[in-house]
Protein backbone atom coordinates (compact mmCIF):
# COMPACT_ATOMS: atom_id res chain seq x y z
CA UNK A 1 0.00 0.00 0.00
CA UNK A 2 2.95 2.32 0.50
CA UNK A 3 3.93 1.65 -3.24
CA UNK A 4 0.47 3.26 -4.20
CA UNK A 5 0.34 5.95 -1.64
CA UNK A 6 3.58 7.17 -2.24
CA UNK A 7 2.30 7.17 -6.52
CA UNK A 8 -0.66 9.00 -5.41
CA UNK A 9 1.13 11.65 -4.20
CA UNK A 10 3.55 12.12 -6.73
CA UNK A 11 0.70 11.91 -8.82
CA UNK A 12 -1.04 14.98 -6.75
CA UNK A 13 2.33 17.28 -6.79
CA UNK A 14 2.25 16.87 -10.87
CA UNK A 15 -1.64 18.35 -10.69
CA UNK A 16 -0.79 20.82 -8.34
CA UNK A 17 2.22 22.05 -10.78
CA UNK A 18 -0.47 21.50 -13.70
CA UNK A 19 -2.99 23.31 -12.28
CA UNK A 20 -0.54 26.14 -11.49
CA UNK A 21 1.03 26.78 -14.66
CA UNK A 22 -2.57 26.50 -16.63
CA UNK A 23 -3.63 28.56 -14.25
CA UNK A 24 -1.25 31.05 -14.89
CA UNK A 25 -1.06 30.48 -18.44
CA UNK A 26 -4.94 31.05 -18.70
CA UNK A 27 -4.85 33.86 -16.34
CA UNK A 28 -2.41 35.65 -18.35
CA UNK A 29 -4.08 34.96 -21.73
CA UNK A 30 -8.19 36.29 -20.43
CA UNK A 31 -6.71 38.79 -18.18
CA UNK A 32 -3.94 40.38 -19.24
CA UNK A 33 -2.15 43.33 -18.32
CA UNK A 34 0.63 45.55 -19.90
CA UNK A 35 2.47 46.21 -17.55
CA UNK A 36 4.82 44.10 -15.55
CA UNK A 37 5.05 46.42 -12.47
CA UNK A 38 2.84 46.92 -9.30
CA UNK A 39 1.22 44.11 -7.08
CA UNK A 40 1.68 40.26 -7.01
CA UNK A 41 -1.92 39.95 -8.98
CA UNK A 42 -0.86 42.55 -11.95
CA UNK A 43 2.68 40.33 -11.87
CA UNK A 44 0.57 37.35 -12.36
CA UNK A 45 -1.42 38.73 -15.11
CA UNK A 46 1.69 39.93 -17.15
CA UNK A 47 3.29 36.54 -17.90
CA UNK A 48 3.45 35.16 -22.10
CA UNK A 49 1.71 32.13 -22.38
CA UNK A 50 4.04 30.88 -24.64
CA UNK A 51 7.17 29.24 -22.42
CA UNK A 52 3.91 27.55 -20.31
CA UNK A 53 3.01 25.64 -23.68
CA UNK A 54 5.65 22.42 -23.49
CA UNK A 55 5.43 22.47 -19.51
CA UNK A 56 1.53 21.85 -19.07
CA UNK A 57 1.51 19.09 -22.26
CA UNK A 58 4.43 17.13 -20.52
CA UNK A 59 2.81 17.60 -16.74
CA UNK A 60 -0.70 16.72 -18.10
CA UNK A 61 0.78 13.76 -19.76
CA UNK A 62 2.64 12.61 -16.73
CA UNK A 63 0.00 13.41 -14.67
CA UNK A 64 -2.39 11.64 -16.90
CA UNK A 65 -0.27 8.28 -16.91
CA UNK A 66 0.20 8.46 -13.29
CA UNK A 67 -3.75 8.53 -12.70
CA UNK A 68 -4.37 5.71 -14.76
CA UNK A 69 -2.11 3.61 -13.10
CA UNK A 70 -3.51 4.47 -9.88
CA UNK A 71 -7.07 4.02 -11.10
CA UNK A 72 -6.26 0.37 -12.04
CA UNK A 73 -5.97 -0.23 -7.53
CA UNK A 74 -8.29 2.15 -6.54
CA UNK A 75 -10.73 0.21 -9.19
CA UNK A 76 -10.75 -2.65 -6.43
CA UNK A 77 -9.81 -1.47 -3.48
CA UNK A 78 -10.83 2.46 -2.77
CA UNK A 79 -13.80 2.07 -4.78
CA UNK A 80 -15.53 -0.87 -3.50
CA UNK A 81 -14.88 0.41 -0.20
CA UNK A 82 -16.69 3.68 -0.98
CA UNK A 83 -19.54 1.46 -2.61
CA UNK A 84 -20.12 -0.53 1.03
CA UNK A 85 -20.14 2.89 3.06
CA UNK A 86 -22.95 3.95 -0.25
CA UNK A 87 -21.07 6.65 -1.11
CA UNK A 88 -22.28 6.49 -4.18
CA UNK A 89 -22.11 10.62 -5.34
CA UNK A 90 -18.41 10.35 -4.90
CA UNK A 91 -18.03 7.54 -6.85
CA UNK A 92 -20.10 9.10 -9.87
CA UNK A 93 -18.01 12.19 -9.64
CA UNK A 94 -15.07 9.99 -10.13
CA UNK A 95 -16.34 8.11 -12.79
CA UNK A 96 -16.94 11.85 -14.43
CA UNK A 97 -13.47 12.35 -13.55
CA UNK A 98 -12.32 9.28 -16.13
CA UNK A 99 -14.23 11.19 -18.89
CA UNK A 100 -13.02 14.38 -18.29
CA UNK A 101 -9.36 13.30 -17.94
CA UNK A 102 -10.13 12.01 -21.44
CA UNK A 103 -11.57 14.81 -23.03
CA UNK A 104 -8.11 17.12 -21.63
CA UNK A 105 -5.74 14.22 -23.42
CA UNK A 106 -7.74 14.85 -27.00
CA UNK A 107 -7.59 18.49 -26.06
CA UNK A 108 -3.75 18.69 -26.17
CA UNK A 109 -2.82 18.33 -29.98
CA UNK A 110 -4.78 21.16 -30.63
CA UNK A 111 -4.04 22.60 -27.43
CA UNK A 112 -0.37 22.24 -29.30
CA UNK A 113 -1.40 23.56 -32.51
CA UNK A 114 -2.31 26.65 -31.73
CA UNK A 115 0.25 27.24 -29.07
CA UNK A 116 3.47 26.61 -32.21
CA UNK A 117 5.67 29.26 -33.05
CA UNK A 118 5.24 31.33 -34.83
CA UNK A 119 2.21 32.30 -33.08
CA UNK A 120 -0.68 33.70 -35.79
CA UNK A 121 -2.97 36.28 -35.08
CA UNK A 122 -5.85 33.74 -36.69
CA UNK A 123 -5.42 31.53 -33.59
CA UNK A 124 -5.74 33.83 -31.18
CA UNK A 125 -9.24 33.14 -29.94
CA UNK A 126 -9.14 29.35 -30.48
CA UNK A 127 -5.68 29.83 -28.49
CA UNK A 128 -7.83 31.19 -25.43
CA UNK A 129 -10.53 29.42 -25.53
CA UNK A 130 -8.37 26.23 -25.53
CA UNK A 131 -6.48 27.21 -22.88
CA UNK A 132 -9.24 28.13 -21.00
CA UNK A 133 -10.89 24.56 -21.58
CA UNK A 134 -7.43 22.67 -20.50
CA UNK A 135 -7.57 25.06 -17.23
CA UNK A 136 -11.34 24.32 -16.17
CA UNK A 137 -10.93 20.54 -17.07
CA UNK A 138 -7.64 20.19 -14.79
CA UNK A 139 -9.45 22.53 -12.05
CA UNK A 140 -12.70 19.95 -12.52
CA UNK A 141 -10.19 16.97 -11.98
CA UNK A 142 -8.56 18.38 -9.14
CA UNK A 143 -11.10 19.19 -7.11
CA UNK A 144 -12.96 15.81 -7.89
CA UNK A 145 -9.57 13.86 -6.86
CA UNK A 146 -9.42 15.92 -3.67
CA UNK A 147 -12.66 15.03 -2.61
CA UNK A 148 -12.63 11.35 -3.35
CA UNK A 149 -9.36 10.86 -1.32
CA UNK A 150 -10.80 13.04 1.40
CA UNK A 151 -14.03 10.81 1.25
CA UNK A 152 -11.25 7.87 1.71
CA UNK A 153 -8.12 7.55 0.52
CA UNK A 154 -5.59 5.05 -0.83
CA UNK A 155 -4.45 3.72 2.56
CA UNK A 156 -6.63 5.23 5.21
CA UNK B 1 -4.10 22.19 -48.65
CA UNK B 2 -0.73 22.60 -47.92
CA UNK B 3 2.05 20.65 -45.68
CA UNK B 4 1.72 23.61 -42.88
CA UNK B 5 -2.73 23.71 -42.69
CA UNK B 6 -2.60 19.74 -42.54
CA UNK B 7 -1.37 19.69 -38.65
CA UNK B 8 -4.30 22.14 -37.17
CA UNK B 9 -7.07 19.68 -39.49
CA UNK B 10 -5.15 17.11 -38.12
CA UNK B 11 -5.40 17.85 -34.78
CA UNK B 12 -9.26 19.46 -34.29
CA UNK B 13 -10.62 16.66 -36.23
CA UNK B 14 -8.82 13.98 -34.28
CA UNK B 15 -9.81 15.71 -31.09
CA UNK B 16 -13.64 16.18 -32.49
CA UNK B 17 -13.70 12.31 -33.77
CA UNK B 18 -11.74 11.20 -30.75
CA UNK B 19 -14.68 12.39 -28.76
CA UNK B 20 -17.61 11.10 -30.78
CA UNK B 21 -16.05 7.50 -31.18
CA UNK B 22 -15.35 7.81 -26.92
CA UNK B 23 -18.98 8.62 -27.08
CA UNK B 24 -20.48 5.93 -28.69
CA UNK B 25 -17.85 3.65 -27.29
CA UNK B 26 -19.00 4.26 -23.42
CA UNK B 27 -22.43 3.81 -24.66
CA UNK B 28 -22.61 0.43 -26.56
CA UNK B 29 -19.81 -0.24 -24.39
CA UNK B 30 -16.52 -1.20 -27.34
CA UNK B 31 -13.32 -1.53 -25.80
CA UNK B 32 -10.83 -2.84 -27.61
CA UNK B 33 -8.94 -4.41 -24.65
CA UNK B 34 -10.45 -5.53 -20.69
CA UNK B 35 -8.50 -4.91 -18.01
CA UNK B 36 -9.22 -6.96 -14.59
CA UNK B 37 -6.81 -5.15 -12.01
CA UNK B 38 -7.80 -7.95 -9.44
CA UNK B 39 -5.70 -10.42 -10.83
CA UNK B 40 -3.66 -8.70 -13.61
CA UNK B 41 -5.17 -9.86 -16.75
CA UNK B 42 -5.74 -7.94 -19.78
CA UNK B 43 -8.16 -9.80 -22.61
CA UNK B 44 -8.71 -8.54 -26.35
CA UNK B 45 -12.08 -6.66 -26.56
CA UNK B 46 -15.10 -7.00 -24.24
CA UNK B 47 -14.91 -8.91 -21.31
CA UNK B 48 -17.33 -10.42 -18.60
CA UNK B 49 -16.20 -10.00 -15.03
CA UNK B 50 -13.90 -13.02 -14.01
CA UNK B 51 -12.58 -12.05 -10.55
CA UNK B 52 -13.24 -8.85 -9.30
CA UNK B 53 -13.69 -5.58 -11.41
CA UNK B 54 -13.48 -4.91 -14.86
CA UNK B 55 -11.78 -1.74 -16.08
CA UNK B 56 -13.10 -0.36 -19.96
CA UNK B 57 -11.66 2.73 -19.71
CA UNK B 58 -8.42 1.95 -21.18
CA UNK B 59 -10.32 -0.11 -24.17
CA UNK B 60 -12.12 2.81 -24.92
CA UNK B 61 -9.37 5.44 -25.09
CA UNK B 62 -7.82 2.39 -27.46
CA UNK B 63 -10.82 2.18 -29.68
CA UNK B 64 -11.29 5.68 -29.83
CA UNK B 65 -7.66 6.79 -30.49
CA UNK B 66 -7.36 4.14 -33.40
CA UNK B 67 -10.77 5.48 -34.84
CA UNK B 68 -10.48 9.29 -34.42
CA UNK B 69 -6.62 8.63 -36.12
CA UNK B 70 -8.40 6.96 -39.00
CA UNK B 71 -10.94 9.69 -39.52
CA UNK B 72 -8.35 12.43 -39.50
CA UNK B 73 -5.61 11.03 -42.23
CA UNK B 74 -8.71 11.01 -44.01
CA UNK B 75 -9.53 14.49 -42.88
CA UNK B 76 -6.17 15.39 -44.50
CA UNK B 77 -6.66 13.80 -47.69
CA UNK B 78 -10.22 14.97 -48.84
CA UNK B 79 -10.55 18.65 -49.84
CA UNK B 80 -11.03 21.08 -47.44
CA UNK B 81 -15.21 21.81 -48.50
CA UNK B 82 -15.85 18.19 -47.98
CA UNK B 83 -14.11 18.51 -45.17
CA UNK B 84 -15.73 21.59 -44.03
CA UNK B 85 -19.19 19.63 -44.84
CA UNK B 86 -17.96 17.07 -42.82
CA UNK B 87 -17.29 18.65 -39.62
CA UNK B 88 -20.62 20.37 -40.10
CA UNK B 89 -22.45 17.03 -40.52
CA UNK B 90 -20.67 15.71 -37.37
CA UNK B 91 -21.68 18.21 -35.51
CA UNK B 92 -25.08 18.88 -36.22
CA UNK B 93 -26.00 15.22 -36.11
CA UNK B 94 -24.57 15.07 -32.59
CA UNK B 95 -26.46 18.03 -31.08
CA UNK B 96 -29.61 16.55 -33.37
CA UNK B 97 -29.20 12.95 -31.54
CA UNK B 98 -28.83 15.07 -28.50
CA UNK B 99 -31.78 16.85 -28.51
CA UNK B 100 -34.35 14.24 -30.51
CA UNK B 101 -33.09 11.56 -27.66
CA UNK B 102 -33.64 13.65 -24.68
CA UNK B 103 -37.02 14.66 -26.66
CA UNK B 104 -38.56 10.70 -27.10
CA UNK B 105 -37.69 9.86 -23.84
CA UNK B 106 -39.43 12.81 -22.62
CA UNK B 107 -42.15 12.04 -24.28
CA UNK B 108 -41.97 8.23 -23.59
CA UNK B 109 -41.82 9.56 -19.78
CA UNK B 110 -44.95 11.73 -19.71
CA UNK B 111 -47.11 9.91 -22.56
CA UNK B 112 -50.58 8.16 -21.27
CA UNK B 113 -49.82 5.00 -23.79
CA UNK B 114 -47.39 2.95 -24.35
CA UNK B 115 -44.53 4.31 -26.48
CA UNK B 116 -41.78 1.69 -26.05
CA UNK B 117 -40.34 2.42 -29.15
CA UNK B 118 -39.46 6.18 -28.15
CA UNK B 119 -36.76 4.54 -25.54
CA UNK B 120 -34.71 3.23 -28.83
CA UNK B 121 -31.40 4.86 -29.32
CA UNK B 122 -30.93 3.83 -33.33
CA UNK B 123 -34.59 5.55 -34.22
CA UNK B 124 -32.98 9.09 -32.48
CA UNK B 125 -29.91 8.32 -34.39
CA UNK B 126 -31.27 7.63 -37.95
CA UNK B 127 -33.51 10.92 -37.57
CA UNK B 128 -30.16 12.62 -36.08
CA UNK B 129 -28.46 11.84 -39.44
CA UNK B 130 -31.22 12.51 -42.00
CA UNK B 131 -31.57 16.33 -40.00
CA UNK B 132 -27.88 16.84 -39.69
CA UNK B 133 -27.49 15.38 -44.13
CA UNK B 134 -30.11 17.98 -44.71
CA UNK B 135 -28.83 21.19 -42.74
CA UNK B 136 -24.57 20.45 -43.85
CA UNK B 137 -26.71 20.04 -47.21
CA UNK B 138 -28.20 23.18 -47.26
CA UNK B 139 -25.42 25.27 -45.60
CA UNK B 140 -23.08 27.18 -48.30
CA UNK B 141 -19.74 25.45 -49.12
Amino acid sequence: MIFWTTLLVIHGLFALALLGAITHQSAALWWSVRDRAGSFVARFRAVPGTPYVTAIILLYVITFILGAWIYTQYRFTARVALEQLRFFRTVGVFELKEHLATIGSIVLPAYWTYWRQPLTQDYANARRHVSLLLAILVWCNFQIGHVVNNARGMGS
Amino acid sequence: MNSSDKIPVFALVFGIAYAVIYVICTELNLPLLTYNPAIVEVGILWQPLKSGPAMYWYGWMLTSALGALAVAFIAIAIPEPWLQRLITFGCVAATAYLVLYTLALFIYDNATVELGFLQSRWLSAAAAVVVAAILSALVPS
